[in-house]
């Protein structure tokens, strides 16, 4: 029996099509990670023989991850609960402890937006600035790394002499993320993502056959050609398949690509009703993330790069990482195509807006759970959360190269996302049990879910969570917890940073422990 | 680009299109 809505409380929304709700998980999940991170990670790890681990992730990790969230998400929903602490509890509604588990869903994701944001702001800036020619004079890598570094105010140069052209872009960028939040669920978000998928793919297939029919610009260098900047990404290296790094990094970027682990989707799909389906919808919002990643991101950045900076150019651009290839050479390849300005820009906004239809997503959970759980109205709950991921961004900007980033996306942004995974699929498949489950999934589904899926959820991705988890903490986790890899310099902000979010954590963890005193004051009044 | 370069790319994007035409199929047919 779920219950009646709360006398004096806020009416609740909902979302205005099915297509809506679907556009705006996809657009939570198609980031800068789909058109800079999976190339380079393709390229570093066997190429074409990449796809097998990755395929594999994808069925294993990616797909049961996406069900669980829809299914759980909707079924808090009904509860008129929206954020993972009110979730979990009506999964788990013996357990008093499990609430605290979900404010990883919400610190999470708060974490991940008050840098996001910032290097959204980036695209934004470069969008104009290849409008305006900026950058125009910078015609190698050198130059135009120098030109990023000066944006980035890490130096001054004849480009700029400070941060503030970066911080009047990250101002315009947050406005509008929090304009957009504060009008709403429907009005807001859900028109953004519709209107700024289609200009995304439209962007990205203009771009795509621009880079495809690059054919060989220099006749000098033949090989230098689409044919073979495919090769370079597609080519398989069967060698690396006995890696076990290639089969994390496949995981990881599965992972991390469908915004699966941050708490998001679960708010998203607390707002459909009972009978909406989850299957097909997990399903379609999964698979027009991967037609941007595989189709589009695979098929632009790394064969553009090759035809014109050669096998062992791009290999050393791969290398340098995805912020190199999407900010130093892509602006660098389009220089040389004609109306490369309008490319250069189409390249940019796209960015942007992928970054936006994922920031409004990662800002969601803590609005809402304002909302929800204290009585306030959209535009107040905004304007808190703005206030304080305000104050958290200046740390982002103002500290940036010294570690306090690389640190916020340590915390936030991998071991939360892995942990609050693994708690998401215990809670599904063991604690609310996997009969339960399963109906609960195909409960209203357009679809029926191969019964394999059973064991899988139950057995095999806890088993690869659990694998991810102890391979990371073992790599990553431990030398990074103990700065072993941290200069001396950077180590006062790193642990700077630390306390700020330890902080961070605890004002959640109190105002969880707020909310649900309230709410028993309320159930003993009534 | 080799033959088993052209077979990943091919194969890829064949289930990836192949599986949204599926959902599409599947999203609107209800709606209708």
């Amino acid at each position: 029996m779920r219950p009646m809505a709360e006398p004096g409380k806020q009416p609740r929304e909902a979302w205005g099509s099915k297509l809506g709700v679907i556009l705006a998980v996809a657009g939570s999940a198609i980031g800068l990670g789909n058109f800079l991170r999976f190339p380079v990670q393709a390229a570093q790890n066997g190429g074409g023989a990449f796809m097998i681990p990755y395929f594999i992730s994808f069925l294993l990790l990616g797909l049961p991850l996406m069900w669980v969230e829809w299914t759980i998400g909707r079924f808090g929903g009904g509860f008129e609960r929206s954020t993972a602490p009110g979730i979990f509890e009506t999964v788990w509604q013996k357990n008093r402890f499990i609430k605290y588990f979900g404010v990883i869903g919400i610190f999470g994701p708060t974490v991940i937006y008050t840098y996001y944001v910032y290097i959204e702001s980036w695209l934004l800036g470069y969008s104009v600035f290849a409008l305006t020619g900026k950058y125009a004079s910078c015609t190698d890598q050198a130059s135009m790394s120098g030109f990023l570094q000066g944006y980035q105010g890490l130096v001054q140069n004849e480009h700029f002499s400070g941060v503030s052209t970066a911080y009047l872009f990250f101002l315009i960028t947050f406005a509008v993320n929090i304009a957009i939040l504060c009008v709403g669920l429907r009005a807001g978000i859900e028109r953004v993502c519709k209107l700024g998928l289609l200009v995304l793919f439209v962007f990205g297939v203009v771009i795509l056959i621009r880079v495809l029919t690059l054919g060989t610009p220099d006749p000098a260098k033949p090989e230098w050609n689409v044919n073979n900047g495919l090769g370079f990404l597609w080519n398989p290296q069967w060698g690396k398949l006995k890696e076990a790094k290639v089969w994390l990094a496949a995981a990881g970027q599965i992972f991390f690509t469908l915004s699966v682990g941050f708490g998001v989707i679960l708010t998203y799909a607390s707002y459909l009703r009972k009978r909406d389906d989850v299957a097909l919808s997990g399903l379609t919002a999964s698979t027009a993330n991967e037609v941007a990643e595989v189709i589009l991101g695979g098929s632009i950045v790394i064969p553009a790069a090759f035809v014109f900076f050669g096998p062992q150019g791009t290999a050393e651009i791969a290398n340098g990482g995805a912020f190199n290839l999407g900010f130093v050479t892509m602006p660098l390849v389009l220089q040389h195509v004609a109306f490369g300005q309008f490319f250069a820009f189409a390249w940019f906004f796209l960015l942007f807006i992928a970054g936006v239809t994922s920031s409004i997503s990662l800002a969601l959970p803590a609005i809402v759970f304002l909302q929800d759980e204290f009585n306030l109205d959209r535009k107040t709950a905004g304007i808190l959360f703005a206030v304080v991921t305000f104050n958290l961004c200046q740390v982002v900007i103002f500290f940036n190269g010294h570690g306090a980033l690389d640190e916020m996306d340590f915390w936030g942004g991998t071991f939360c996302v892995v942990v609050f995974a693994m708690i998401e699929v215990i809670l599904f498949a063991w604690v609310f049990g996997m009969d339960k489950a399963w109906s609960e999934l195909h409960s209203g589904s357009d679809i029926r879910i191969p019964k394999i899926y059973r064991f899988i959820i139950k057995y095999v991705t806890p088993t690869f969570l659990l694998l991810i988890l102890g391979f990371w903490i073992v790599q990553e986790g431990w030398p990074t917890l103990l700065m072993k890899k941290t200069p001396m310099e950077k180590v006062p902000f790193v642990i700077g940073t630390r306390v700020l979010l330890i902080d961070l954590f605890v004002l959640l963890a109190f105002l969880v422990w707020l909310a649900w005193r309230k709410r028993q004051t309320r159930g003993a009044v009534q | 680009m080799t033959s088993a370069g052209w077979i990943f790319l091919v194969v890829s994007w064949g289930a990836i299109l192949g599986l949204g035409v599926f959902c599409l199929s599947r999203t609107f047919r209800r709606k209708a």
